[in-house]
């Protein structure tokens, strides 16, 4: 089929004259962002009209909360050792029944030890990773505004805290689609529900404007993710989507699952993703050994803990990312103390064309929570 | 495709999914998929109209139905908080409302999980 060059075009197109300018760039964007931010808030506003009377169903006065982890990791990646301290305090203010200020900050450092010095060395890194305002709108939908973990795969926003995460390393991929320092800037409508008997609906929906401020740098782009929630089954699969718009304005995509047995302590969980940057999946299953008759006080607290991950690079090439494609073995022993207090040993075996290299890690790992008010337990 | 049309889709689904569901909700509200979903187990499935209705119109619970909100309750705390972490313990009720309304944004947990939740952990 012959296209002619001048075929006649269905997009609205700005009107050009003679002595009639074009808007600029600058403006056209400004335009394309109020257009996004009249969808959303029409959105939300048809949701609100629909479902007027819903309440959240807080029977009690939440308490504004001081909350987060503590950790100290210790790795031996290729015999070189890191000693990795770690605090992330979260602070959680409910306003009113409908509002959320949440935010949270990472105080770490890496110490490694400097030739023709004794002891570790580094600096400590500080960072806000997080500093969102949630609108709980109705019980179907909240809107986010401010910044916010970026909602691409299920690590970054769900499993990334230290007392949370089976194996203290993070996944080769994680860098895949969550815009720079891990966060995006700018607003999100989120929420999930039962749209059946048997499974609910979850989804993310954001944009994310470009910022250059150090410390709060994020990407322009816009995504969403959506996922299926089965209780019955204890499975969860989603996907999610990502488009950039800004420089290559590539897409990304990824998939991930959860699934957990309902008859076995048996945590699986697995991400796959896509970009311009590169590729790569991660699958990771996790066994508390309650199951077993014997040592029942000591082994049901102990998880036993299996991840295997590839990465293939990409395109373009990625400081957060291996420069060769890598593969990735990882086994590892958690031990719960008490509620909160973790104590990991993990080891992993790191194949690549750049060289082969063992990677061992301990850890311990604490969740704190600090009421800061009147808790209503008195 | 032109970014304005993807999310132009994005936003159509959301809308079209939170509308499907109200209206689910609003046509059939003895038949809705939370109180079939309050079902667990047909021990309790006498109990699953009775536990629904009450988790969200708040009446005053007789003793069955209080023990069948907790299990119901319990059930729906293992089965969300148990995907990202290990179940901690109960706090306090002012805590367990801020980390249960902090959680519902994070792991976007349904409402009717939410109130069935924080009520097993607040009692």
């Amino acid at each position: 089929m012959q296209v002619t060059p001048d075929r006649p075009s269905f997009r609205v197109r700005w009107p050009v004259c003679s002595g009639q300018q074009r808007p600029s760039r600058s403006v056209k964007r400004w335009l394309s962002a109020l257009r996004i931010a009249f969808a959303l808030l029409f959105t939300t506003f048809l949701a609100i009209q629909l479902n007027a009377q819903s309440q959240p169903g807080d029977e009690v006065k939440p308490a504004p909360l001081l909350t987060g982890s503590a950790g100290f990791i210790t790795t031996f990646d290729g015999g070189e050792p890191h000693l990795h301290p770690i605090a992330t305090p979260l602070l959680l203010v409910p306003i009113g029944q409908r509002w959320v200020f949440e935010s949270r900050a990472t105080f770490e450092s890496d110490l490694v030890q400097v030739p023709g010095q004794s002891g570790f060395h580094g600096t400590v890194e500080k960072e806000v990773e997080y500093a969102q305002l949630d609108f709980i709108a109705n019980p179907y939908m909240t809107v986010t505004v401010g910044r916010f973990l970026t909602p691409f795969g299920i690590f970054n926003e769900r499993l990334y805290p230290v007392w949370i995460r089976n194996l203290q390393s993070d996944p080769l991929i994680l860098p895949i689609g969550i815009g720079p320092s891990n966060a995006s800037t700018g607003a999100m409508v989120r929420g999930g529900f039962k749209a059946h008997p048997k499974f609910n609906i979850n989804y993310a929906a954001y944009f994310s404007a470009l910022s250059t401020v150090n410390k709060l740098d994020s990407a322009r782009f816009a995504g969403g993710r959506a996922g299926i929630f089965v209780p019955a089954a204890r499975l969860e699969i989603g996907g999610s989507f990502q488009h950039g718009l800004q420089d290559e304005r590539s897409n990304a995509f990824g998939f991930h699952a959860i699934w957990q047995p309902p008859a076995l302590p048996l945590d699986i969980r697995t991400e796959y993703a896509r970009s311009i940057v590169g590729s790569g999946y991660w699958v990771e299953s996790a066994y508390r050994l309650s199951q077993v008759p014997f040592l029942q006080n000591e082994l049901r607290r102990t998880q036993v803990v299996a991840r295997m991950q590839q990465y293939f690079v990409g395109e373009n090439a990625s400081d957060d990312l291996p420069s060769v494609n890598t593969r990735l073995f990882e086994f590892g022993l958690n031990y719960y103390f008490i509620d909160g207090l973790k104590a990991s040993a993990n080891y992993g075996r790191q194949f690549s064309s750049a060289g082969n290299s063992n990677v061992w890690t301990m850890a311990i790992t604490y969740r704190f929570v600090i009421p800061l008010g009147r808790t209503g337990g008195e | 495709m032109e970014r304005r049309y993807i999310l132009v889709c994005l936003l159509g689904v959301i809308a079209g999914l939170t509308i499907s569901a109200i209206a689910q909700e609003h046509a059939n509200p003895a038949s809705s998929p939370s109180a079939a979903a309050a079902a667990p187990t047909q021990s309790t499935a006498a109990n699953s109209a009775a536990t629904h209705t009450s988790a969200l119109a708040k009446p005053v619970p007789d003793a069955a139905e209080e023990r069948a909100l907790r299990m119901e309750g319990e059930k729906r705390f293992r089965t969300n908080c148990g995907r990202c972490h290990q179940a901690p313990h109960k706090f306090p009720p002012r805590v367990m409302a801020a980390a249960i309304r902090h959680m519902r944004v994070r792991a976007m947990i349904t409402d009717e999980d939410m109130r069935l939740i924080l009520r097993y952990m607040t009692q």
